[in-house]
């Protein structure tokens, strides 16, 4: 193969992973009473809850109620996580303080926080917002803590050479070369976030994507649970490369593809 | 021949590093001066200490015994200009960002300092590349921006840490004349570190060839050469072959 064939195959390879999907799921879709919808009814699933509102709100409503949570409790979590991060790998007496309650409180699930914070803090739009927060708080705090644990002594000696205080050894220094770990941290924590405002909307709430599957279980509606499914999918992409494009925008040095 | 001024005087440095398991002494009683704008050139075998002898100068470590000396006070971090081996340019910062470091640092305001910055970035010949980042550099231009940030911070003294020893041959003789060019226009007190027995030749105004570890001062050889010097002429080779004959093998 030329290296122009090459390419129309690197092209067609995904359209047929994708079509054998789509075949996959039209074959087992097939029959009477199947418990799997079929792709057209599940887009026509999709087109009519974006009309026809399900619990007072139309689909891209739902979204928005999951997608608010999260970006809620996404600022709190970049804020705070880079913080506790910075304070961690910064200051030796801080981690000395704060690490053991932090290695303790770490490996437990997310969303084994869920009954506790509903009990807390009931079932308004609180206790999602405290589960995402709990998900996406700490790979920000590990990737933050680690980034500026790895960073290059080097560039810490070539700081001190120049003149660098401790303050600005922090700040002109090691932030901006923990920048590209930072980032990696929030990609981290944007998807567990996702998962978790999905876990919490499942558990307890009126509105959001999560509800809308739980509600698709309970009424025997597949191709609702399956259509919503894809959307938190799809979503979750878009999420990804916005992400993406922003590390681009804030570390060329690092992301871009320039020469 | 007027008596130069010393700029730096070492006196019985030594340096051990405590390890787990054992002691190593890396310097021994390592005594000399370097006098005022001259091309000092560090010549020893891998390991053997130098770049610890660079940083103890540097205030980035601190010798076992021993004292060091400058003329006049002391300089406080930020009054020294180094160059590192591995460059240790700053990847998220522009050319310009890089070499105007010190000065930034120092709270010079943003005029005064890109100013300064360009007349360096054009002593090294990289005017043009202000905004580009390290990354979109070839190894010698890193280095040159390098060299420029370390000029940049005004220090009479410069150290060099192997700084073309990470750079392909042919790169590496464009910027051993480019130093010389450099340090004529600019005179500076350069204390070089290297491995490589033709550039200490090539560059130094005087060599201490140093012994491998622990180290010590073996020899001092003045290089009474013309610049631009020829490495196929006949008294750089005998000199050369003399301190090939003297260097411990054991690279």
């Amino acid at each position: 193969m030329n290296s122009a064939d090459t390419k129309k195959w690197y092209y067609m390879l995904p359209i047929i992973s994708i079509a054998i999907l789509l075949g996959g799921w039209m074959l087992v879709a097939q029959g009477e009473g199947s418990m799997i919808p079929t792709p057209y009814a599940t887009l026509m699933r999709f087109l009519d809850i974006c009309v026809h509102p399900i619990s007072k709100a139309v689909l891209p409503v739902h979204m928005w109620m999951s997608l608010k949570r999260v970006l809620i409790a996404f600022v709190f979590a970049i804020v705070l996580g880079i913080g506790l991060g910075v304070g961690l790998g910064w200051s030796t007496s801080f981690h000395a303080f704060a690490d053991p309650v932090f290695e303790i409180l770490r490996p437990i699930p997310p969303i084994a926080w869920i009954p506790l914070v509903i009990l807390w803090c009931g079932i308004g739009e609180l206790p999602k917002v405290v589960i995402v927060f709990i998900g996406s708080f700490v790979p920000i705090v590990l990737n933050t803590y680690s980034g500026i644990k790895e960073i290059d002594s080097l560039l810490i000696n070539a700081g001190l050479v120049l003149g660098a205080n401790r303050r600005q050894l922090l700040t002109e220094i090691t932030l901006p070369a923990t920048t590209p770990a930072i980032l990696a941290g929030i990609r981290t924590a944007l998807s567990s976030g996702w998962m978790c405002v999905v876990a919490a909307e499942m558990i307890a709430a009126k509105q959001g994507v999560g509800f809308l599957i739980v509600r698709g279980q309970e009424s025997g509606d597949t191709a609702l649970i399956v259509a919503c499914m894809l959307v938190i999918g799809v979503v979750s992409l878009l999420l990804s490369t916005i992400l993406s494009k922003l590390e681009g925008v804030l570390c060329p040095w690092q992301f871009s593809k320039t020469k | 021949m007027a008596v130069l001024k010393n700029k730096i005087s070492l006196k019985n440095i030594s340096k051990t590093f405590y390890l787990k398991d054992r002691t190593v002494e890396v310097l021994k009683d390592i005594t000399f001066d370097v006098k005022e704008n001259e091309f000092l050139v560090l010549l020893g075998p891998g390991q053997c200490g130098k770049t610890v002898m660079l940083n103890i100068m540097a205030d980035l470590e601190k010798q076992t015994s021993g004292a060091i000396e400058f003329d006049g006070s002391r300089p406080t971090m930020g009054d020294l200009g180094v160059v590192f081996q591995k460059y240790a340019l700053f990847p998220w910062k522009t050319v310009i960002g890089n070499v105007e470091m010190n000065q930034k640092l120092k709270g010079v305001d943003k005029e005064t300092r890109r100013a300064k910055a360009r007349e360096y970035i054009n002593l090294v010949g990289l005017q043009g590349f202000e905004s580009s980042l390290p990354k979109q550099l070839s190894g010698g231009m890193k280095q040159r921006v390098g060299i420029a940030r370390a000029y940049a911070s005004e220090s009479d003294i410069m150290l060099m840490d192997e700084p073309f020893g990470a750079l392909d041959a042919q790169t590496r003789y464009q910027m051993e004349d480019e130093i010389i060019k450099i340090w004529e226009k600019n005179k500076r007190t350069i204390v070089f570190v290297t491995n490589n027995v033709e550039e200490a030749v090539y560059l130094g105004d005087r060599i201490l060839l140093l012994a491998s570890r622990p180290s010590y001062i073996k020899k001092e050889y003045i290089v009474d050469l013309p610049r631009p010097r020829s490495q196929t002429d006949r008294a750089f080779l005998e000199l050369r072959n003399e301190i090939v004959e003297n260097t411990d093998l054991d690279i």
